[in-house]
């Protein structure tokens, strides 16, 4: 590497590394998502530990008989609930029957009341007098807890009531009419691969998400470093010992580097924590889950980072070469973020038909390809062809932006004092 | 070109468009002088120095910086203020100064070090870890100085030194640039203080429109322009003198007579006939010898 390029690439790396944004983007926001996760876990593990134990006790030795205790998911539900009460006015449920180790059943509010407050129960439900009709049921816990505000307790206990002389398997159909696994043939024709809407947005929301935060963060930096040469006007110190294209060069490269190191450390972070959160009780965390990554999926992911980074970097360089001042970079810098943040705007077509015509399209287009092409990677298997054609078009796209900035980034565009007018464009470019 | 000739510039011109910002200049400086580049304000000076340094290519005519076309590992040898400058704001002062440094050629560690001696030097030792943006403007100045000769440059070109500076300032780099140049270095300035020029330079171009239009010796020049008179302040009837053809008054703060002398005459004579009358009394004589502030207004004016 040409000593300049080399001397400038150290210094942009360890100044912009040591920035107080990129260094919060890039490990505060993991750091943040951790603390989240491992916080959530800590306070819900803290409102189990705060039943009384005999409780446990008593969870622990739930009978096999009964036709609610069939059902497996009866002691995860009260291991977070705890035990519970409940008041019928309706006078249709006498008694919890096989749900008695969880369920304590009492006369009035009084009575339930101050057994929430003694600690014997975490909550109560009181069943209203027009129960028939209208299926009111009150909720009463001591305080907000989003862990226990469940109606799946009393939801078991009606049930369980109801459904008292119906066959076992029928109930537990009646529960769980049908699991539905979605296969949309648009999305993949053979029908092998089965969908799901809620994480195949998740995945695809984040995975677009870290490729325009770290194309556009570190892009964003190398706009204002320029922009702050020009502006302090050491710009001419500097080119009267380097040229202006190793100047850009250096600052391409370290900030690539960075937007490197930026992106993988997110998806170790989304790995680990998908990992963590399998078999979370909180959906979106569960959802996280999904975020399985394959070798070349990741592959594509930072060869779409690489040629991206490198296509808006050129953009973002010539947009500093042209700006006089930090107010006017990032609006000119619109001209390019605004387009490439289209796919984002068609989300649900690339969820539910990742092969069809427009996210087909947008993911050959250089300046959406990136995105497009790292969202469609992300839930569906794209035909090679289709990511080697669309690569070799936004290397081309690379090679012609990074002219242009060469043609751009230069003297007479660096000095000027103000910023050239449109029309002043092609002679400049032309030089 | 001679050997001590530390730049070679031969018929250069450059143009904007229509504009003809340089026009045909021709001129040398030599090794271990400072040369003064004169003109008003869109003259073409810093356009010539940044032909100078390569950062703008003339459109014709050739340039030798220290012995040869410029080329990179020249560049290293060459220290460069201009008129408009900075510094990075954020960054803290020796680490900004060491990347400048690296960038002429310095390894990191002979950056580190120059920079302390150097710092140490102008009095800011204790600023070396502040940021830029914590310093006076009058430090900030320092510093941009500093940067231009950390690397212990052979020549440095400075457009507008002493622009902005207060005169404490001015006087701290008046000193460091005349110390540059006694450890044998070429220094380039373009000025608009004529007081510095009589005082630091020893050579001098003056340029306006682009066009060359004074080069030589700053004391040649003020000989060349000065008149066959003295000036004189005290007591007598200076009409009296043998060979003073006529006597026209001065007055700006203090009355002085300028004394037009006879061909034949030289003002030695004079003042030997002064020293030997006894109804004069003398306070001041001297040449009329004119300030290049008014050798600049008469050739920008275009009188003769």
């Amino acid at each position: 590497m040409n000593t300049h390029i080399a001397k400038v690439f150290r210094y942009e790396l360890h100044r912009n590394f040591w920035r107080r944004g990129f260094l919060f983007t890039t490990f505060g926001l993991p750091l943040i998502a951790f603390v989240l996760y491992f916080g959530y876990n800590f306070i819900s593990n803290l409102n189990r530990d705060d039943q009384p134990a005999s409780e446990s006790a008593s969870t622990g030795n739930t009978g096999s008989s009964g036709l609610g205790n069939s059902l497996g998911s009866v002691q995860e539900m009260f291991a977070t609930v705890g035990r519970v009460g409940y008041v019928d006015l309706s006078g249709q449920f006498q008694n919890p029957g096989s749900l008695q180790n969880f369920v304590l059943r009492y006369a009035d509010e009084p009575a339930a009341l101050a057994a929430l407050n003694a600690g014997e129960i975490s909550l109560f439900y009181v069943i209203a007098a027009d129960y028939e009709s209208t299926a009111n049921v009150t909720l009463v816990m001591p305080r907000l807890n989003l862990a226990q505000a469940s109606a799946d307790p009393i939801r078991r206990l009606i049930l369980n009531n109801l459904a008292q002389g119906v066959d076992r398997n029928v109930f537990n159909r009646l529960l769980t009419p049908a699991n539905i696994k979605e296969i949309n043939l648009q999305r993949d024709s053979s029908g092998q691969t089965t969908s799901d809407f809620g994480s195949d947005f998740a995945v695809i929301y984040i995975f677009a998400l870290v490729l325009m935060l770290s194309v556009f963060t570190t892009n964003g930096y190398l706009m204002q470093t320029v922009i702050e040469e020009k502006e302090t006007r050491l710009i001419e110190i500097l080119i009267s010992a380097l040229r202006p294209t190793h100047l850009l060069t250096g600052k391409i490269l370290a900030l690539g580097v960075l937007g490197l190191i930026q992106i993988v450390t997110w998806l170790v972070a989304i790995v680990l924590l998908g990992r963590l959160a399998a078999g979370n009780t909180l959906q979106t965390l569960s959802a996280l889950a999904n975020l399985s990554l394959e070798p070349s999926q990741i592959l594509i992911f930072l060869l779409y980072f690489l040629f991206g980074y490198l296509f808006f970097a050129a953009a973002y360089g010539m947009v500093g070469a042209v700006s006089s001042s930090m107010q006017e970079g990032p609006q000119f810098a619109v001209i390019f973020t605004l387009p490439a943040a289209i796919p984002l705007y068609f989300l649900g077509v690339f969820i539910s038909t990742p092969d069809g015509v427009l996210p087909t399209f947008l993911s050959f287009f250089p300046l959406t390809s990136p995105l497009s092409m790292v969202m469609r990677v992300s839930v569906t298997a794209v035909p090679a062809w289709q990511i080697i054609l669309s690569l070799v078009l936004l290397a081309l796209a690379d090679f012609a932006m990074i002219w242009l900035a060469g043609r751009l980034f230069r003297v007479q565009t660096l000095l000027a004092g103000q910023t050239p007018r449109f029309k002043d464009l092609p002679r400049l470019l032309r030089g | 070109m001679t050997t001590n000739t530390a730049i070679h510039v031969e018929h250069i011109s450059k143009s904007f468009g229509s504009f003809r910002a340089v026009d045909d200049l021709t001129f040398d400086v030599y090794q271990g002088e400072i040369f003064a580049m004169l003109g008003p304000n869109g003259a073409g000076k810093s356009t010539t120095m940044r032909m100078i340094l390569d950062i703008l290519k003339p459109d014709t005519g050739r340039i030798a910086v220290l012995g040869a076309p410029l080329t990179e590992a020249t560049k290293d040898r060459i220290g460069y203020l201009p008129e408009e400058r900075g510094l990075y704001r954020n960054v803290r002062v020796q680490e900004m100064m060491v990347y400048l440094g690296t960038l002429k050629g310095l390894s990191t560690a002979d950056a580190t070090r120059r920079s302390l001696d150097l710092l140490e030097r102008l009095g800011m030792l204790e600023q070396a870890k502040k940021k830029v943006s914590e310093l006076s403007k009058g430090m900030q100045q320092k510093i941009q100085f500093a940067v231009t000769v950390l690397h212990d440059p052979d020549l440095i070109i400075i457009d507008e030194p002493f622009s902005g500076l207060d005169p404490v300032n001015s006087l701290v780099l008046k000193d460091l640039l005349l110390s540059f140049k006694a450890r044998g270095g070429t220094i380039v300035m373009s000025t608009h203080q004529m007081s510095q020029v009589e005082e630091m330079c020893d050579r001098l171009l003056m340029i306006s429109k682009g066009k060359q239009k004074l080069y030589g010796s700053v004391t040649d020049i003020r000989q060349q322009y000065a008149l066959h008179a003295i000036i004189v302040e005290g007591q007598g009837d200076w009409s009296k003198l043998p060979g003073v053809a006529r006597i026209e008054s001065i007055s700006n703060g203090r009355n002085a007579d300028l004394l037009h002398l006879q061909p034949d005459v030289t003002p030695d004579k004079v003042l030997a006939a002064i020293a030997a009358s006894q109804e004069m009394r003398i306070e001041r004589f001297e040449l009329a010898v004119p300030s290049l502030n008014d050798i600049f207004i008469r050739v920008e004016g275009g009188q003769p």
